[in-house]
């Protein structure tokens, strides 16, 4: 909890009026009893008609000014909690930023966004609640007592006697509740990702009629949270009885023993009328503990499960380096191998290539060959297990992050757009970019055409993930997205899967005049005779190196592919 | 300093005079909002009556028990302590223990039997939710953000359950403790009583004062949060996008500005909703004052005694009490109000037309005709993405659509599976209308793989076996092998039992293909829809899932879309579209013979 609560600092000044304004507002309330019983025993039992007005006067003037502090405390304790948690989500988000992909394996996208959104909400209002009313709770308790004992130390005596009990007790319950709210909040987590799986895969769940078994298989896991919550609340509400039980009994023991010492003069009625009245407000501070230790117990929750952010280690991508290429466009393997961070199995082994400048690089291979993993590393989103990636002529890892990947333009396998207009999405490859830039990179991408038949172009707004357009119109997309930078290294991730063969051929046309160096991956033969040079991978090695004629020469994996997809070809043409 | 504290007026007003101006009309609606929502929240709660009937009993002896206890406490200083006779006094406290415990008995019993009424009712809203986001048209998805939807099906329906454990007990309370103390209350001092009760119309007017504004507020808040929770999925779910273009400062700066706007207005929706504790205190005090300055007066002369000023003094405490915790709680009731508004505006949204549960079992024999089809997606304006369309597939034959990206063949497809409905036309099953059929009748039939194929946070058996529910082992093994997918599953740590993560990062793009083929294989359906799904598996492993499809397309209606020719060789017939519309149709070589389209688009992938 103390890393996250560390952001409250910038505010420490303002939390401090916020506590001073609730210490006062306590202050004046607990002068309450203390004025009361000066109106029973010098105002009534002396009978002093003017005293008692005085003082009911003074009670007017108390609640008033205890009426301001609490509304300027309220003010600052919504201003303090909503800039802290403003604070605390934007470091949160600016470290996911910064997370290695490596990370997103260990932190699911969902327990991500569930940190982001109700953690953070939920630690926001457990600190607006002790800046109002938590610290009100224990400040009243122990104003109280300390009240009691001025107002006749004999009596509060016996107030005193159940409390070191009844911490005892409440230390037990926090304990205890701390465990189980963690329980929720994982059966919570449980319930969110399941949500988060059905509203991705809509059309599969229709599609196999899994509507029913998904809200069976939903109800099982809604049913456990169920069971956890009522099992933690059921723990916690154990508190309140017992506390009320306690300070009542030791409230009857003042009264019991305050009327022997009001009889033997050793106490006046009015100073028993106080005690009483503060044992009675003590009780009701007390109503309010159960509650805040279930809010306490599942900030800890929330807050132990933001901290695993703010402290997770491995993830800072931000690499400062060297911003200026040697030799733009030039990429080479020396040697790489690469295992995935927490597996065992090398995913790529020593493959070495060296590609000069706007030289094209076919990679093909079965899947899970390793070619996406080979792609993967040329924009450091992993780091080689051995040997190196050079990038214009350096290793990348002497590379300032952002300027490399600004270099290099990515296609991924699947396309993914973002909520916003078309031209938002384009412009992702280059803000500064105008839209005769973004149409030009369309019609390259040969996708232009179809924009300019929406009815809004390129205003057109694409929603969650692109769902209004087709396949091919995402990726290529994508692919304009991608060419809209101008990239000097351009790398295709089989993104011309959805294509027909009439747009792929011309939209290939268009990227032969590409001043970038290429790396793309393929099934087909037909697009791999366009590049340089050809990998074939297998199980992460690299079988055949060369191209296309001396593969066909040497490989006899290859030579099968070929054969196998010109004779498709060749019976098409017959 | 000051720059510190004045900051929050430095924000841009949520609020405008013009918008509160506005209310009478729209805060009716609101009204009426508010009522049916919390109508809808007790019905859920009234499934368990009996139970309630219990806990609103047991609320009652608690009550009873709170008003008894500083009754009978003024009681003794009457009667014992003032006069200092004593006789009589211990049994009287003996009572209080009684009173005491059953106070705190009764008091952990309602909240025991409580939490699990409020929780079933939340766990029914979350489940009926669900539920009905199953039922839910394909269309209601496309226009919606996941994160937003998540947050309806989480936060709002948490916000729903905290309120509901703890504020309904308190309402309840609070209105017995009023009754109550009234009626203590008049009975010992009428004009004490008058003193205390002065309060309730000010309480009354300003809390409407404050709720007018907060009202609004908070349903700005939320929607606020919806629209950030939105955001934050996307781009977490999109990372290596944000990080392959370097976007970090783009997205974070789009990120700021939502975090600021809900910064903004939670901070003025939570300002006010705390102004009302406050005032509630404020009363509050003004009346004990009140009590004890004007009582003081009164027992001057007699009319009151010194054990009922205790009373009322702890009395006019403990009927507001409840309020004030409720006042204290007034934010998250609100938004669990607002929040249940949202959740019950998707459950009643349309759910996909009424499916008759008639022939559900019935296997169909798989002729499949477009009568005239055209259909346009909700919201597109004039652009028909299929126009006029019409052709008969017969039974077991395999059709093949071709043409460029964009021109139909996805929808045709999801037409198919009704996903949608037609606008116009009609597509047909062995003569009947698919709108006529149920939708369960249907999609028994079919079995699709998807253009991106999706994987479930689950086993690679239960992957699989989502196609038969009931499948063996033995089946999903046979399965895998026929769609080549064996040989790789067998490699991995643990096999068919090895778990794959949410984005299936752990398997290749194309190994989560041969897995969703297979989950296609063992549904067994009469047709067979391919959409693309042969695009990233490599050629080697692409001959022999051609040869497992050609054994599968057996005796199945087959509607393949597929860039190989290959496929598109073997097909019986050929079915070339062009923005919406069927161009040519016919065998293979009737096409090439024709020297139409189709024959250009072979000629030009010649190079």
């Amino acid at each position: 909890m103390k890393t996250v609560f560390s952001y409250t600092k910038p505010y420490s000044l303002l939390i401090g009026i916020a506590l001073f304004l609730m210490l006062l507002e306590v202050v004046l309330e607990l002068l309450q009893p203390l004025v009361i019983a000066s109106i029973i025993d010098d105002g009534i039992v002396a009978g002093d008609q003017d005293t008692i007005i005085r003082l009911g006067l003074v009670l007017m003037g108390l609640s008033l000014v205890a009426f301001v502090s609490g509304v300027a405390n309220s003010y600052f304790a919504s201003h303090v909690s909503h800039s802290f948690s403003f604070d605390v989500r934007q470091e949160v988000y600016k470290r996911v930023q910064g997370f290695s992909l490596a990370m997103f394996n260990k932190f699911p996208a969902s327990g991500l966004i569930t940190r982001l959104t109700s953690d953070v909400q939920l630690i926001q209002q457990v600190l607006y609640m002790s800046l109002r009313i938590m610290l009100r709770a224990p400040l009243l308790v122990i104003g109280s007592m300390i009240m009691a004992f001025v107002v006749n130390a004999q009596l509060a005596i016996y107030l005193i006697i159940v409390f070191p009990i009844l911490l005892a007790f409440l230390y037990v319950m926090v304990r205890k509740g701390v465990v189980y709210f963690s329980f929720v909040q994982q059966r919570l987590d449980k319930v969110n990702r399941l949500v988060q799986e059905n509203l991705q895969a809509v059309r599969l769940i229709k599609a196999y009629l899994r509507g029913k078994y998904e809200a069976n298989r939903f109800s099982e896991v809604a049913g456990a949270l169920k069971t956890d919550t009522v099992k933690a609340f059921r723990i916690m509400e154990i508190i309140l009885p017992i506390l009320l039980f306690g300070m009542n009994v030791s409230l009857l023991a003042v009264i019991w023993f305050g009327a022997f010492d009001i009889r033997s003069g050793d106490a006046q009625i009015g100073e028993l009328v106080a005690i009483v009245n503060y044992a009675m407000r003590m009780t009701g501070a007390f109503s309010m503990f159960s509650f805040i230790i279930m809010a306490f117990a599942r900030a800890k929750a929330s807050s132990d499960r933001i901290e695993e952010i703010l402290l997770a280690n491995d993830g800072d991508e931000v690499v400062q380096g060297k911003t200026v290429p040697i030799e733009e466009g030039t990429v080479s393997f020396d040697k790489v191998s690469f295992t995935y961070p927490g597996t065992s199995r090398p995913v790529l082994q020593n493959i070495s290539f060296k590609l000069a400048p706007r030289e094209k690089l076919a990679i093909m291979g079965a899947t899970g060959s390793g070619k996406t993993s080979l792609l993967q590393l040329i924009p450091r989103f992993y780091e080689a297990t051995e040997g190196s990636v050079s990038v214009h002529g350096r290793d990348i890892k002497e590379w300032d992050l952002q300027e490399l990947r600004k270099t290099i333009g990515l296609v991924p396998q699947q396309s993914m757009l973002f909520t916003g207009s078309i031209s938002d999405n384009l412009s992702w490859g280059n803000e500064q970019a105008e839209l005769p830039e973004l149409q030009g990179a369309a019609e390259k991408a040969q996708i232009d055409e179809t924009v300019q038949r929406f009815p809004k172009g390129y205003e057109t707004r694409v929603g969650q993930k692109g769902v209004n357009l087709s396949g091919g119109q995402k990726q290529r997309l994508s692919i304009a997205r991608a060419l809209v930078r101008k990239p000097s290294i351009l790398i295709l991730d089989d993104s011309t899967s959805a294509l027909d063969v009439k747009t792929e051929s011309s939209l290939w046309a268009e990227l032969d005049k590409e001043q970038a160096t290429t790396l793309l991956v393929t099934q087909k033969v037909r697009t791999a005779m366009r590049a340089d040079r050809i990998l074939l991978l297998e199980d992460g090695v690299a079988s055949a190196y060369g191209t296309h004629e001396e593969l066909l020469k040497s490989s006899s994996l290859y030579r099968e592919i070929a054969l196998s997809q010109q004779a498709e070809e060749v019976g098409e043409y017959v | 300093m000051f720059d510190a504290i004045r900051r929050p007026f430095g924000y841009e007003p949520v609020l405008t005079k013009e918008d509160l101006k506005k209310s009478p009309d729209k805060k009716n609606e609101r009204a009426k909002n508010w009522k049916s929502t919390l109508l809808r929240i007790w019905k859920l709660v009234d499934e368990q009556r009996t139970l309630l009937i219990i806990v609103l009993a047991l609320v009652f002896i608690s009550s009873a028990m709170a008003l008894l206890g500083p009754f009978l406490i003024g009681y003794i200083i009457d009667t014992y302590i003032v006069p200092g006779a004593f006789e009589g006094m211990g049994l009287i406290i003996g009572w209080l223990i009684v009173v005491y415990v059953l106070h705190s008995v009764s008091l952990y019993l309602q909240n025991y039997w409580m939490v699990g009424i409020a929780q079933q009712v939340i766990y029914q809203m979350r489940a009926g939710l669900f539920g009905h986001l199953q039922r839910l048209p394909v269309s209601f998805f496309d226009k919606r953000q996941h994160g937003e939807l998540m947050s309806r099906v989480t936060n709002d329906i948490e916000n729903v359950s905290s309120t509901l454990n703890t504020s309904f007990i308190q309402v309840f309370s609070s209105i017995l403790t009023l009754v109550g103390t009234a009626v203590v209350m008049v009975m010992l001092s009428p004009m004490l009583t008058i003193l205390t009760f002065i309060i309730i119309p000010l309480m009354y007017v300003s809390v409407r004062w404050i709720t007018k504004r907060t009202g609004r507020l908070y349903k700005e808040q939320q929607k606020a949060v919806g629209d950030l929770n939105g955001m934050i999925e996307e781009t977490i779910s999109g990372q290596k996008i944000v990080k392959a273009f370097s976007q970090e400062d783009r997205v974070m700066d789009d990120f700021l500005e939502k975090s600021e706007r809900l910064r903004r207005t939670g901070f003025w929706a939570w300002t006010y909703a705390g102004f009302i504790p406050k005032v509630m205190n404020f009363l509050n005090n003004g009346s004990f004052a009140l009590v004890a300055g004007v009582g003081g007066l009164l027992a001057l002369n007699g009319s009151v005694t010194i054990g009922v000023i205790v009373i009322f003094t702890e009395y006019s405490r403990q009927f507001t009490r409840p309020l004030n915790d409720l006042a204290n709680q007034f934010n998250t009731v609100l938004s669990a109000i607002a929040g249940a508004e949202r959740v019950f505006a998707i459950m009643d949204e349309a759910e996909e037309a009424d499916d008759t549960k008639r022939n559900a079992d019935k296997r169909l024999d798989g002729k499949v005709e477009f009568d005239k089809v055209s259909f346009k997606y909700e919201g597109a304006e004039e652009e028909w993405t299929i126009r006029d369309l019409s052709f008969t597939v017969e039974t077991g034959q395999t059709a093949a659509f071709v043409g460029a990206t964009g021109a139909g063949k996805t929808t045709v497809m999801q037409l198919l599976a009704r996903f949608y409905d037609v606008n116009e036309g009609e597509i047909r099953i062995d003569g009947t209308p698919i709108g006529a059929m149920p939708r369960e009748t249907l999609r028994k039939q079919i079995a699709f793989v998807l253009q991106d194929p999706f994987l479930f946070e689950a086993t690679v058996s239960d992957n699989i076996r989502y196609g038969k529910l009931d499948a063996s082992d033995e089946e999903v093994v046979e399965a895998a092998k026929q769609a080549n997918a064996h040989e790789f599953i067998s490699k991995l740590p643990e096999g068919y039992d090895t778990v794959l993560s949410g984005d299936g990062s752990m398997i290749s793009q194309g190994q989560k293909q041969l897995l969703s083929i297979a989950r296609a294989l063992i549904a067994d359906p009469v047709i067979l829809l391919l959409d693309e799904a042969t695009s990233s598996i490599d050629t080697v492993t692409e001959l022999k899932i051609q040869e497992a499809l050609e054994r599968l397309m057996e005796g199945r209606t087959s509607f393949v879309i597929a860039h190989r020719l290959n496929t598109v060789r073997k097909a019986d017939s050929v079915y070339v579209m062009e923005l919406g519309k069927l161009v040519e149709a016919g065998s293979q070589d009737e096409l090439l013979n024709k020297g139409g389209l189709y024959a250009t688009m072979l000629t030009d992938a010649k190079l």
